[in-house]
């Protein structure tokens, strides 16, 4: 054709551009990119129409939990959860094992950024799909969010001048799930160095930090209960840098007048190696040291409190020189939960942990009794034929 | 005669028939020609891998580090004079001397002890050059870590009596008698299809327990990993009347729990290196002959 035309009109042989023949090259890259945005726009189509939609998530009916040992619970960890589904399958699962009662992190730092701005989301989420299964929601607080530390400090670091805010954020917690969380857990294993900010450990400051606390959290509910100490069982020998002694810990902290701001103790009982029934001794590691931080309470005018074990429990990894058999981990188990009913100081047993939203990828994952995809393991079921016979 | 319309039109649709091919066809032709080139090119003309510096440090200081936790018999363990002993260690012994023949540089192994939960951050910060330490596969740990092909699967096993010639897989057990260790992955495996199968579950303190109610015809199966069959099943705790053990494995593992080797990601020579001694191993039956050797006996 040679990119001629004839117009038609008899006699006109005038060689006309054509539209095949004009700017050939410059229509034939504009071609390319047009084809291509073509393509592109396809694969995008495609992909939202087979893109799954979002899970729409309902609170459901409201539950109760059937449980035969009121005491029974355990510590999930819904702090890194960002999926709803998940936090309510979670709680669903811990009805059904039995378990009335949750220990559950609500990190400050992830609550209040910046200072004065609060997003209650997923907390919201949390508490309330607790709340729905009939669970019992105790709220550790923790983690200082960057504005209120110094560059290059861990989350576990807050200087004494900072004290204010974090009980201004305590009281904005109370405010906020009045009526829905009735016991908040102050810090965690504060006499681990590494809990507090990497410096040197100190029931004094522990004690000015509960004292700006107790009274910002009293007047937002003069009802919630202000559980102190969750300290970590350590025999670590005074003067040692990284850790206090629990027991040595306990009593300072009452020597540094904490008795009026606190309402109960959080004690961590793990076992270890130890069985359940191992008898307490300060200088052995075992569930049963819960009855020695008992003994302290007592002894300082705290009989009258009750405790919470917040934390506790046993590891079935097959490396980990800390860590039982399976078989030994579901019997210890099911045998704290029985000795805790007997206590009659102790409001409830949470033990660690229900599930990670992810693996740890360690020891750590042997603590659990749910795996990260909803796997039950087996002392999910014995603790559960336990619970609910 | 105006002959221009029907002329035009003919002219008109060819002209279509073109601008669609030149316009449309053509380009996107082009476009995946120019792609096909580029990576053809780059494949035929990348230059192959230089063997990476793990590697070439342990032919040149003639010894493979190998990070271990000396406290898992029979995989690896310490004697009263200090002595590691194990499958582990066979296997790491082994690699050596194959490595030995072929590049003709005499190899050793030197061991460096950690913690278990410590190998990975050793590993990382090149404190040793692998792990061999009974090692489970991690598939979401690959970001730092390569890992070999397995060497050892530790997950549960069929184990039946040896009169059993109907067991084939666990769906032939369907409403039968099941023994497991309490809390084991075998528990969790029959746990799984316990409602399906109606399995009569029974869990033991040790799998030894389950091995020893199959052998007395309390259990009509176990599932169990095959150390404790192979303990359970050696001669000398055969029982008292004399009779050989009358037990078997059947089949692959009921769920993986494969043991491997770890190296760093910047070590693919010596990945390779690994992988080409343990798939020989395989093949010609000495991995076989470690079994018998390090996880039969105590």
């Amino acid at each position: 054709m040679g990119g001629q035309v004839r117009t038609g009109r008899p006699g006109d042989t005038a060689t006309r551009r054509t539209f095949i023949t004009a700017a050939p090259r410059r229509r034939l890259a504009a071609s390319i990119i047009f084809n291509a945005l073509k393509l592109t726009a396809l694969g995008v189509l495609i992909y939202a129409l087979a893109a799954p939609p979002p899970i729409l998530v309902t609170l459901g009916a409201q539950q109760t939990v059937r449980a035969t040992n009121p005491k029974l619970g355990i510590h999930t960890r819904l702090t890194d959860e960002p999926e709803e589904w998940k936090i309510k399958k979670t709680c669903e699962l811990v009805r059904a094992m039995g378990s009335p009662w949750i220990v559950e992190y609500f990190p400050w730092g992830y609550i209040e950024d910046p200072e004065g701005w609060y997003d209650w989301t997923h907390a919201d989420q949390v508490v309330d799909h607790a709340r729905q299964q009939g669970l019992t929601v105790i709220a550790r607080l923790g983690f200082t969010p960057t504005w209120a530390r110094p560059k290059k400090t861990v989350t576990s670091y807050l200087d004494e001048a900072y004290y204010p805010y974090f009980a201004s954020f305590v009281n904005a917690f109370v405010t906020h799930f009045k009526g829905r969380v009735k016991h908040i857990i102050i810090w965690n294993e504060p006499n681990l160095n590494f809990e507090w900010g990497y410096r040197e450990v100190s029931p004094d400051e522990y004690a000015r930090m509960l004292q700006a606390v107790y009274p910002a959290a009293k007047q937002a509910d003069p009802e919630i209960q202000i559980l102190a100490g969750a300290l970590a069982p350590t025999l670590a020998p005074p003067g040692t840098l990284d850790a206090m002694n629990d027991l040595e810990y306990l009593q300072k902290m009452y020597d540094a007048g904490v008795r009026d701001y606190f309402d109960a103790l959080a004690i961590h009982a793990y076992g270890w190696t130890r069985p359940a029934d191992d008898p307490p001794d300060p200088s052995r590691i075992n569930f049963r040291r819960a009855e020695l931080a008992r003994e302290i309470m007592v002894r300082n005018g705290d009989a009258s409190k009750r405790a919470f074990i917040t934390e506790g429990g046993w590891n079935d990894h097959p490396r980990w020189t800390k860590a039982v058999h399976p078989a030994e981990r579901i019997q210890y188990t099911l045998r704290a939960y029985e000795i805790c009913d007997t206590w009659d100081w102790l409001a409830a047993c949470a033990l660690w942990a229900f599930r990670y939203p992810f693996p740890a990828q360690s020891y750590l994952d042997y603590f659990t009794f749910v795996t990260p995809d909803f796997d039950p393991k087996p002392i999910y079921f014995e603790v559960q034929k336990y619970a609910t016979r | 005669m105006r002959r221009g319309n029907s002329e035009q039109w003919t002219v008109n649709s060819k002209q279509s028939r073109v601008s669609r091919w030149r316009f449309g066809t053509l380009p996107l032709a082009i476009v995946a020609l120019i792609v096909f080139a580029v990576f053809a090119l780059v494949k035929i003309f990348a230059p192959p891998p230089k063997p990476d510096a793990t590697w070439l440090r342990v032919l040149d200081t003639g010894e493979l580090r190998v990070g271990i936790d000396p406290s898992f018999p029979p995989f690896e363990s310490e004697d009263a004079n200090g002595n590691l002993h194990g499958l582990d260690i066979a296997l790491a012994e082994e690699m050596t001397r194959v490595w030995s023949a072929e590049t003709g540089i005499a190899l050793g192994v030197h061991y460096v002890y950690s913690g278990f939960d410590g190998l990975f951050d050793a590993l990382i910060a090149s404190q040793f050059d692998a792990i061999i330490s009974a090692l489970p596969y991690d598939s979401k740990k690959t970001q730092d870590i390569r890992f070999s092909y397995a060497y050892f699967d530790g997950g549960p096993l069929i184990v039946v009596r040896a009169s059993d010639e109907k067991t084939k897989t666990h769906f032939d057990l369907e409403g039968k008698r099941i023994g497991v260790e309490l809390g084991s992955s075998g528990d969790s495996f029959a746990r799984k299809w316990q409602r399906r199968l109606k399995y009569d579950l029974q869990t033991f303190n040790t799998p030894a327990d389950a091995l020893r109610a199959l052998q007395i015809g309390q259990m009509d199966a176990a599932f169990t990993d095959y150390i404790a069959f192979a303990e359970v099943s050696r001669p000398s705790t055969r029982f008292a009347s004399g009779h050989a053990s009358d037990i078997k494995t059947i089949g692959a593992p009921l769920a993986s729990e494969l043991i491997v080797v770890a190296v760093r990601k910047d070590a693919p020579t010596l990945l390779e290196k690994i992988n080409a001694v343990i798939l020989a191993m395989k093949k010609d039956g000495r991995l076989a002959k470690l079994y018998d050797e390090w996880l039969s006996v105590h």
